[in-house]
């Protein structure tokens, strides 16, 4: 890092990458030789997943990222009806058994809402992360290795990226790019690698002197095997955990710039479009359903991605326990 | 510490200039706000004379040069709806804004504070695990689920003005300040929360309060003079970061409470595509993040020296 606390790192991160965390892992690899990762980890995955299966609030949290990824996969050819489909003569019903969550001002029915929501939800998140991680790690990988130059630029683009406060960002972005869900993606991925960046570079820099690096490289390993076979998978586990403590953030947003009329076309029953629709009934009573469901639906959703994160940090590196 | 200062200032013009251009190029990409669309017709001249009014025939690189010319002289244009001057509409939002994002870190700092102390100070008891609870939960939450819950159960009652409330209602500002300042600061107290105990405990390890201990300190000397100024580093960057991104407005949470700030002025001209005052806000926002983060690193380093060197 260039600049010590430069424009808007969160200072959780920056206490990571200075602290340089060396992990579980590092020790086994260091003879040089390249064991896969399952072999050479067995007794420290083992370990790993021990720790994170006798955590309780992690196991909660991955039954519930279970039960969503599940409802993403097969949510519309479960749901009793079509989430689109409007019944104007059926407007603001009530929970029943004919529409569990009751329907909303439309007439459509908000269980099939909530699911299709979940959908939409699970898949940007889970883009959104997926390209954002292989940005950063690409990016941080190069800034940490190569140094110089490289760092300099690198840095630079990162500064700018985070001059931005975030949602603001997104909403110029998304404005630029066009609506839909497509433009949500690019806007929450331009926005969200900078972390990432930060965090590999870090680990790169602080492995980059590892012993083991030196002796692949003397026995004549090019940068792009040492990078990937040695450097990398030691450095990625605190870079998967942000990315996983991602997910519900990306999901949140994209959630708020709904909210805020932005991106999802209008019709989508997407979860925060859900809450703004029912804002004119925040204060009618025995219409809570309306806003309930989808808050709850977001609430649960991101709650359950974090427990999971939680419990993944805690388990692969135990004295991270006692700090944030 | 000049070099470093100086440093730090360019950055930072160079950010807003690389950022404001951005801003400038992707609200341009938005099309022609004055040509004709749907059932509007606007007859050729009429678009011709509002695109030379507002300066949309030049082109763009002398478009933005113009506009930031007249930015740094406070000058953001007129906006398209209403004709009315930019900065006017910016000078009435940013006091209710500041306000907000003050009374927002001064709750969240208390809370924060005080609930990570006590969790690292009794660590592993009954408070500690309520704290780190409550923190989890809250930081999962968010904000505008916490926005809705309070405007539907809250507002209205007792000292918080009810949401929407008509025109006429005039409430006293640290009335209307509350819901939004509480919605605000709880999920920030929490974050403090978490990062006041690791970094409390991390310094209840430290050598330096055995000492104090052994030379026989009270534990309140020991606690609130050694351990607590020592651990606040942490907390100081991130109440840093946040007051930047609170002063841009809470878009968000005053949209919510339709509080008049920053936030509402720019969610209110998305909804009527009006570029002047999505660009003027926009601007705004970055500028006020970028300044902070600065001011942020500047005292950091004053704090730290071994950050001015590095």
């Amino acid at each position: 890092m260039t600049t010590p606390t430069s424009a808007g790192g969160s200072p959780a991160d920056a206490d990571a990458t200075s602290s340089g965390l060396v992990l579980p892992g590092a020790d086994a690899a260091a003879g040089g030789t390249t064991v896969p990762l399952a072999a050479r980890g067995s007794g420290q995955l083992a370990d790993i997943r021990r720790r994170f299966v006798r955590n309780r609030l992690a196991m909660v949290g991955l039954a519930i990222v279970t039960v969503l990824i599940v409802l993403a996969i097969i949510g519309p050819y479960v749901t009793p009806y079509d989430a689109f489909e409007q019944n104007l003569a059926n407007t603001l019903q009530p929970p029943s058994a004919d529409h569990w969550f009751g329907t909303d001002v439309l007439g459509r029915d908000l269980f099939s809402g909530i699911v299709y929501g979940c959908r939409l939800a699970i898949l940007v998140g889970l883009l959104t992360v997926a390209f954002s991680l292989l940005i950063g790690l690409t990016l941080g990988a190069v800034a940490g290795f190569k140094g110089g130059a490289w760092d300099g630029i690198i840095a630079r683009f990162i500064d700018v990226f985070l001059a931005f406060p975030p949602l603001v960002g997104a909403i110029v972005i998304v404005r630029a790019v066009g609506g839909g869900v497509t433009p949500v993606i690019v806007a929450l991925v331009a926005l969200g690698w900078m972390t990432t960046a930060r965090l590999t570079r870090g680990q790169v820099l602080a492995l980059r002197e590892a012993e083991y690096v030196e002796a692949a490289r003397s026995i004549g390993a090019d940068n792009r095997r040492i990078v990937m076979r040695h450097v990398l998978p030691n450095a990625i586990a605190p870079v998967l955990v942000y990315a996983f403590t991602n997910i519900g953030v990306v999901i949140v947003a994209m959630a708020s710039l709904s909210y805020l009329g932005i991106g999802v076309p209008p019709d989508v029953p997407e979860w925060g479009r859900l809450i703004s629709q029912a804002t004119p009934f925040l204060r009618v009573e025995g219409k809570a359903h309306l806003w309930l469901a989808p808050a709850l639906a977001i609430a649960i959703t991101t709650l359950g991605f974090a427990f999971v994160a939680d419990g993944m940090r805690d388990s692969l590196d135990p004295k991270l326990r006692g700090g944030n | 510490m000049a070099r470093f200062i100086v440093r730090r200032l360019v950055q930072a013009v160079l950010v807003i200039l690389a950022a404001t251009f951005l801003i400038f190029l992707a609200t341009f990409a938005l099309g022609d706000p004055f040509a004709s669309s749907g059932e509007k017709a606007v007859p050729p001249d009429i678009a011709q004379a509002n695109r030379e009014k507002f300066g949309l025939d030049k082109p763009l690189p002398l478009q933005y040069l113009i506009y930031v010319g007249n930015m740094v002289r406070g000058d953001f244009g007129i906006d398209y709806d209403q004709h009315r001057p930019v900065s006017q509409l910016l000078e009435a939002a940013v006091p209710n804004t500041v306000r907000l994002a003050i009374v927002a870190i001064i709750i969240d700092i208390l809370i924060g504070v005080i609930a990570g102390v006590i969790a690292a100070v009794k660590r592993y008891s009954f408070w500690d695990v309520l704290v780190t609870v409550i923190a989890t939960l809250a930081i999962g939450i968010p904000v505008f689920v916490i926005g809705v819950v309070l405007v539907a159960n809250v507002s209205g009652w007792g000292p918080f003005p009810s949401v929407p409330r008509s025109f006429t209602v005039q409430v006293p500002w640290y009335q209307e300040v509350l819901l939004p300042a509480f919605t605000l600061a709880i999920i920030d107290a929490a974050f403090i929360a978490r990062l006041m105990r690791g970094s409390m405990l991390e310094v209840l390890r430290a050598d330096y309060i055995r000492t104090a201990r052994a030379k026989g300190l009270s534990e309140r000397t020991v606690i609130g003079k050694h351990a607590m100024r020592n651990s606040m580093i942490p907390v100081v960057t991130y109440v840093g970061v946040s007051l930047g991104v609170l002063f841009g407005g809470a878009i968000i949470t005053e949209t919510i409470f339709q509080y008049n700030g920053v936030g509402y002025l720019l969610s209110r001209a998305i909804v009527n595509s009006n570029a002047p005052i999505i660009i003027a806000v926009v601007v705004f926002s970055v500028v006020a993040y970028v300044l902070i983060s600065m001011l942020v690193d500047i005292l950091y380093a004053f704090l730290d020296p071994r950050i001015r060197l590095s």
